[in-house]
């Protein structure tokens, strides 16, 4: 019996049986059933593990992208490893931004090990770690990876959600016209996501050009993209409808007339009973979230310059005034009410912003000088305001804050030696917010801290300084 | 004589929070009676929580360490501040002779640069409190000696009649399994193979008793579509290992040595060390990979692969096995893949020589960015030579296979090493394997070094333009 046979007969005895196998007179390879069946067994046995293993018929084509990222440098592999190992969501954004803006990519190698860092920040380290972060998903939900400098509406398509909406909104303020025409060729083809982020870029130049286009999307499927829809086909001039949301923020509005020699109009927001203090910012966000801050003026009978003055004497109404100057762009204003409201930063942290205020550098370098007083802070500034800060600027904050930031009475309070220093995630937030220029100075501020708080952000700043002098 | 660096302690430290705790205790202030022995051995006491200080040391020859505190983790903060201190170079170290501690750890130890002769009978030897105080000075009682080699012999025949009758109850237990037939063996192959594995324990066969204990753990590790297969081949092959066994008599004496350790027969460290004849093979040797398994018997099996960058007369592959406790929480050897030694390998006989030890150190373990230069074997080449070596030892479980000219593809969610030439084979990797491999996707054509086990190759090392990728 050679090996073939031994494979085609009786290994099937061994598997079935030689109890209910008819065929056990096959195991005739011994003196006795027993020996036979040992005998048996040890032969299929050598004859199975001579057995080469079988050649699938076919497989899978990579696809992998091509990417013109460098790899970094090998020396950098391991310190990034022990960096992203347990270290906060600002580390690692500081990170995945610098690598972005240096146009450099993980290695490929490190991939597995940095999986839910590649998945999360994918769009900021390039082709390979979109395909990455997409090998497991369906080709249906995949897009493609892309990684080009220039978008331009050809590849649009392609580019990932984040860059899209900045390339949407950029094309809408040179040519409105073109930009809509644009998102309404690839409509269908969106999902609900990417449909209420791309819609929202229509604010930008909206005009009664657009009704058509929003009308149609009144009937989309996600309750959200109708819900925008709708607050944009309100706004657009000559569209009709009055915003409803303003309609009940005003029923809310007192407003008064105040002052001896010169008479100030002075307003004041009544938060519902139910509304308690600590949900005051969310209510606030809610119900001001779609109102235009030239439309609010409009309802208050007061010119937008005094709207500041007018809210001076109620936080929350400042706040509103706030949110609505962040999202209108209208910095000077913003700048006006943070000095009233120092912490209006903190309390627009805690709100959730599903998308980014800002669109670019620039955008974000006013807007941060509007909204941050260091000066004017008061003690123990929370957590969580220093990471939105962070994901709100997408990079480091310009010099001049930062050194405000670092000079102020409450971060040196913090370093105070009385004090065990900051938080280790407020320290890696202050790095990751710092400018290359001040990293000196971090690093000597944080100098007397322990290692265990200081050991992450300090090593952030090591890495970096070293990404950046790779060009 | 060259240190620990610091990438390598780096890559030794458990954790990013062990370094962090380390670089605190760099620094004389906590530490007394700095020393080294200028041949590798370097100690100190540090300062702990506890009322006395905990005693370090580091062989820098192999990057093996001790400590006393009660950390679990390996190697331990103290160790590797003594490790930094010694990579910085900015403490002085005065030369002094190892004390008893230091001494008493090395004697322990399983390898090293160090002498390791005339003490190590005195390591063999059974521990106890009395004999450590008081030291008396023992004559040679003739009487005594051959009492004990009576003794010993007595020992030895009872355990060989032992295991002999395990041998006989595991024959009847596999006609039973075949007799139900194997094709469901899988559904109670735990229950079934815990309690003949408990009969070939009490039988003394450990070796054998371990194979069983593994082989649910092994099947239920394939698809399903597999197992009974594999149930197959693993029965079959502890029966002929048995059948070898009873027959030892008539084996070549490799064949036979390698037939009594499967079985569970054990070769001292000190006894292979100095037995005349035993296969040593000296020169540059490379970590191509290493494996931390976790055996049923609660110990941790920690295997480290080496390949001789040189050609030599002898085997070019070696593995070197330790096992600790799982209770201690060290995970890893000290050595990791890439890293080259200058040594002389020691082989156990076999018949396919693979398990050595480290007879003596020429160069530390140090970190070595030059490729490692393959053979010029594709692979069906080292297919082939898989094949030759079941020939010569048909129980063979695991084989080191070194390739040229591979490529890792994949057909649904398997995983496989093919001949980037395309010769028809293709090896299935380990599915444990499939999310830490899939960057070699990308890859045309790889070099590399795996263990094979007839089912699934551990893909260990390989050779790429992207440089090294490695498993750990």
């Amino acid at each position: 019996m050679n090996a073939e046979e031994l494979k085609s007969r009786v290994v099937p005895v061994l598997l079935s049986g030689t109890r209910r196998e008819p065929d056990a007179k096959l195991l005739t390879l011994g003196h006795d059933n027993k020996h036979a069946a040992l005998n048996a067994l040890s032969l299929a046995s050598q004859a199975l593990r001579f057995t080469r293993p079988p050649v699938p018929k076919e497989f899978a084509v990579e696809s992998w992208p091509h990417d013109e990222r460098h790899i970094v440098p090998g020396q950098m592999r391991s310190k990034i490893l022990r960096l992203l190992d347990r270290c906060t969501d600002d580390t690692a954004r500081a990170l995945a931004l610098a690598l972005e803006r240096q146009k450099l990519r993980p290695h490929p190698f490190d991939l597995p090990k940095l999986d839910g860092f590649v998945r999360r920040y994918a769009e900021q380290l390039g082709p390979t770690a979109q395909y990455w972060a997409q090998r497991d998903t369906t080709a249906q939900k995949s897009r493609g990876y892309f990684d080009a400098d220039e978008l331009t509406v050809e590849t649009w398509i392609e580019a990932p959600l984040r860059k899209r909406v900045k390339f949407l909104k950029e094309l809408r303020r040179r040519t409105p016209e073109a930009g809509r025409q644009l998102l309404e060729k690839s409509w269908t083809a969106e999902n609900p996501d990417s449909r209420v982020q791309l819609l929202a870029a229509l604010r930008i130049e909206l005009s009664a050009e657009d009704k058509p286009f929003l009308e149609s999307t009144q009937k989309d499927r996600a309750p959200r993209v109708r819900e925008l829809a709708r607050r944009l086909l309100s706004a657009v001039t000559g569209a009709g409808a009055e915003n409803p949301a303003l309609a009940v923020c005003m029923e809310r509005i007192k407003k008064s007339k105040s002052g001896v020699l010169k008479k100030h109009i002075a307003l004041k927001l009544e938060l519902p009973a139910t509304v308690k203090e600590h949900e005051a910012n969310h209510w606030i966000r809610e119900q001001f979230a779609e109102i235009a801050l030239d439309e609010f003026a409009r309802a208050c009978e007061c010119a937008e310059s005094d709207l500041v003055d007018a809210t001076r004497k109620d936080d929350n109404l400042s706040f509103a005034l706030a949110l609505m100057a962040a999202r209108d762009g209208r910095f000077d204003l913003l700048g006006a009410v943070t000095d009233e409201i120092p912490d209006a930063w903190g309390r627009m942290s805690g709100l959730n912003w599903e998308d980014s205020l800002l669109d670019d550098a620039e955008q974000r370098r006013t807007w941060a000088e509007a909204l941050i007083k260091p000066k004017k802070w008061l003690p123990a500034i929370p957590f969580p305001a220093w990471s939105w800060l962070h994901q709100q600027m997408e990079g480091p904050l310009p010099a001049p804050i930062m050194s405000e930031i670092l000079s102020s009475a409450v971060w040196k309070d913090q370093l105070g030696e009385e004090k065990k220093g900051p938080s280790l995630e407020i320290i890696q937030a202050i790095c990751a917010l710092c400018p290359r220029e001040l990293r000196a100075t971090v690093r000597t501020q944080l100098e007397p801290l322990g290692l265990e708080r200081k050991d992450k952000g300090t090593m952030l700043l090591d890495i970096l300084d070293e990404l950046e002098s790779l060009i | 004589m060259p240190g620990i660096s610091l990438e390598k302690i780096e890559a030794m430290a458990p954790d990013q929070a062990s370094l962090v705790a380390a670089r605190k205790l760099v620094k004389p202030g906590g530490w007394s009676g700095l020393s080294s022995d200028d041949a590798g051995l370097v100690w100190g006491e540090c300062q702990g929580s506890g009322s006395s200080p905990y005693r370090v040391v580091i062989s820098e020859i192999d990057a093996g360490y001790k400590c006393t505190c009660p950390s679990r983790k390996f190697p331990c903060k103290h160790n590797l501040a003594l490790m930094w201190m010694r990579a910085e170079g900015k403490i002085s170290f005065q030369t002094a002779q190892a004390p008893d501690w230091v001494q008493d750890w090395v004697r322990r130890r399983r390898s090293s640069s160090t002498r390791p002769t005339a003490d190590d009978d005195e390591a063999s030897k059974p521990k106890n409190l009395s004999a450590v105080t008081a030291q008396p000075s023992e004559e040679v009682d003739p009487k005594a000696d051959a009492r004990a080699a009576a003794a010993r012999d007595r020992s030895r025949r009872e355990r060989e009649e032992a295991i002999l009758a395990g041998l006989d109850d595991l024959d009847q237990w596999l006609v039973d399994q075949v007799d139900a037939g194997l094709a469901a063996f899988p559904q109670h192959a735990g229950k079934s193979c815990r309690a003949i594995a408990q009969r070939l324990v009490d039988a003394k066969a450990p070796g054998f008793a371990s194979a069983l204990d593994h082989l649910p753990a092994r099947i239920y590790g394939l698809p399903e579509h597999l197992r009974a297969t594999e149930a197959l081949e693993q029965l079959g092959r502890l029966h002929l290992l048995a059948e070898a066994y009873r027959r030892q008599g008539i084996l070549n004496a490799e064949l036979r040595a390698d037939a009594r350790r499967e079985i569970g027969w054990t070769q001292s460290r000190e006894s292979l060390l100095s037995e005349e004849g035993a296969l040593c093979v000296s020169g540059s040797w490379r970590v191509v990979g290493t494996v931390s398994e976790v055996q049923p018997d609660r110990l941790r099996r920690l295997e480290t692969w080496l390949w001789s960058e040189a050609v030599v007369d002898g085997p070019r592959t070696a593995v070197l096995i330790d096992f600790v406790p799982v209770a201690s929480g060290q995970t890893r050897g000290a050595y990791r893949t890439g890293e080259r030694i200058g040594a002389t390998l020691v082989f156990y006989p076999s018949a396919r020589p693979l398990r050595a030890l480290i007879k003596d150190i020429v160069s530390p373990a140090q970190d070595c960015d030059t490729p490692l230069g393959l053979p010029a074997t594709d692979l069906a080449g080292a297919m082939a030579e898989y094949e030759n070596a079941l020939c010569a030892l048909p129980w063979l479980s695991v084989w080191p296979m070194r390739f040229r000219d591979g490529r890792i593809r994949r057909n649904g969610d398997r995983i496989f090493l093919c001949s980037a030439g395309g010769d028809g084979l293709a090896l299935p990797l380990m599915p444990s394997q499939a999310v830490t491999v899939a960057p070699l996707l990308a890859m045309e054509r790889i070099d590399g070094f795996g263990l094979w086990d007839g089912y699934a190759l551990r893909l260990s090392f390989a050779q790429t333009p992207l440089g090294p990728w490695v498993s750990e």
